[in-house]
């Protein structure tokens, strides 16, 4: 596996699925995704695995809840506005605990919106559109390398937490191709034979559902839940710095952009200013903590999404006293040019008069 | 080369999206930094398609530029729509079989190939795209040939009578920017 391919995120993604060990695919085709399905439709054929172009985006989810129970690593793809029709799905997911692998590639919305590429999830993926006290891991990569990366990531993390995890990608990224060199699934495979549906022979029955009609048992269960995810937000936070060391201005971004992002930092560091970027790849868990410790020296922060404002709240949940953030944000479409960026973190300088310049 | 911008457009079908993939692939076992981001959606044969491709000896940060250092327009629409995206002193090469020779610009470089004509006179309409590449090969210099055919190979696989027709157009595009003045 280790040559350079050109690959586009999506391919990159449906490689490092099946070098994880993905046995099942369920999805159905929409763009900017189709080529994880239209890959694995070939490749799955070939090695004798289960791949299912299902009659819809709800049929797809829930095939994966049923094979995942049974300790099968499956994988969904879809892209927004059929990642809605999933919620109640990943709700069930969290509740049953299934290690479900969902990649979400990001295109316009709300509703139906349109195929250009857009980072509108974010709200969705980290708060979770699913009823209850409930969270799915949510990984963003912001290269192909990572996409392969992040979905080896997907299937450990959702294996050892017995979690759904989401890949947010977002439409640019799922369509463009680079030269990476595929790595090997750096992971190790983990236990699940304590609570897989395996077939009982001379075991004790075992089942999984979410309906718990006893009150004291359904508060212990989503107490449980609970105690699960402080244990993720304690173990798994994950983030990139970049020229953060000296920086007097912050850049926060996400995902593919995050990357545009740092050339914005190396256009000003040649004029003097020092401005760096805080990249969160897991965004949930939230990095909440070191960015706080970033803020409590820095305290001009700029964040630059590609929606109007939805990891901004995060931001400014971790920022403490004394440091604020600004935005630059435009909902869907092409990406922010560099120009576009550097015009709106240079009315950030002036405003709040930044020695260097 | 530091840091290179490309643009191919033109009609789907007139392998805009391949030309893109094999420039890419070409300087990418060259040991470049490339990246390849194809325009997607409700494109179809004869619908237009286009894609940017970034070439740099560094990582490259910026995907997706306002300007290129090169433009090439494979018909009408996609002149007209990609002119004004050339990077002042950058170059267009424009195919003069299906767009009319027109300068707007005196800030450019134009080169208008008759390349649909030169590529039926090879014998395949469907080489035109390689005889862009050879044409941009010339004009950039650092282009192996051994890459091209290796390129080439993977990707046209067992079809060797299209590999042949593919490579002569490329080495035609190839001359005819070194021999020939470019109106």
């Amino acid at each position: 596996m280790s040559e350079k391919q050109l690959l586009k995120g999506n391919i990159a993604i449906a490689k490092a699925a099946l070098e994880a060990g993905c046995k099942c695919y369920f999805g159905y085709p929409i763009t900017p995704q189709s080529e994880i399905g239209e890959f694995l439709s070939l490749e799955m054929q070939k090695l004798d695995l289960g791949y299912v172009c299902a009659e819809s985006e709800i049929g797809a989810i829930n095939m994966a809840l049923g094979a995942t129970a049974t300790g099968t690593k499956a994988l969904v793809s879809s892209s927004s506005c059929a990642i809605s029709l999933m919620q109640e799905a990943l709700s069930y997911a969290a509740s049953d605990e299934l290690p479900i692998v969902l990649v979400n590639v990001m295109r316009a919305g709300p509703g139906q919106g349109y195929i250009y590429p857009s980072q509108g999830d974010y709200n969705q993926a980290t708060v979770g559109g699913g009823n209850g006290d409930y969270h799915t891991i949510v990984l963003s990569p912001s290269s192909v390398e990572e996409c392969a990366l992040m979905t080896y990531r997907a299937f450990y993390l959702s294996q050892k937490y017995k979690n759904p995890v989401i890949l947010l990608v977002d439409g640019f990224l799922g369509q463009m191709a680079e030269g990476v060199e595929l790595v090997k699934n750096p992971y190790p495979e983990i236990d699940n034979s304590s609570w897989i549906l395996s077939g009982a022979n001379n075991r004790d029955s075992r089942k999984i559902h979410s309906l718990e009609p006893n009150q004291d048992k359904l508060n212990n269960h989503i107490r449980n839940l609970s105690a699960k995810y402080k244990e993720i937000e304690k173990n798994e936070v994950d983030y990139e710095k970049y020229l953060c060391d000296d920086a007097e201005i912050i850049i926060t971004a996400f995902g593919s952009l995050a990357r545009a992002a740092k050339e914005v930092c190396n256009h000003y560091r040649k004029k003097g200013v020092r401005i760096g970027l805080f990249r969160p790849k897991t965004l949930w868990p939230f990095p909440y903590q070191e960015l706080g410790e970033l803020s409590k020296k820095i305290k001009i922060f700029v964040d630059i999404e590609m929606n109007l404002g939805q990891m901004l709240k995060d931001v400014k949940l971790a920022l403490s006293s004394g440091a604020k953030v600004s935005f630059i944000g435009k909902p869907v479409g092409d990406w922010l040019k560099l120009e576009e960026m550097i015009q709106g973190i240079e009315n950030i300088i002036k405003e709040n008069q930044v020695a260097s310049l | 080369m530091t840091t290179k911008n490309f643009i191919i457009s033109g009609a789907g079908g007139q392998g805009v999206l391949s030309l893109g993939v094999a420039l890419a692939n070409i300087f990418m076992i060259a040991d470049k930094f490339v990246s390849f981001c194809p325009c997607y959606g409700a494109e179809m044969r004869g619908g237009a398609v286009n894609c940017e491709v970034n070439v740099s000896d560094n990582e490259l940060f910026i995907l997706q530029n306002s300007k290129a250092d090169f433009v090439v327009a494979m018909n009408q629409l996609s002149f007209d729509k990609f002119i004004s995206k050339v990077k002042e002193n950058g170059t267009i090469i424009v195919n003069s079989s299906l767009a009319k020779i027109n300068k707007t610009r005196d800030d450019i470089k134009y080169i208008f190939v008759p390349l649909t004509q030169e590529a039926l006179k090879l014998g395949n309409i469907k080489t035109a795209n390689s005889i862009a590449l050879g044409i941009l090969s010339g004009l950039l210099g650092n282009i192996l040939f051994d890459n091209v055919k290796k390129i080439y190979k993977k990707a046209l696989k067992d079809k060797t009578e299209l590999l042949q027709k593919n490579l002569d157009a490329y080495l035609l595009g190839f001359k005819y920017i070194k021999e020939k003045e470019c109106v």
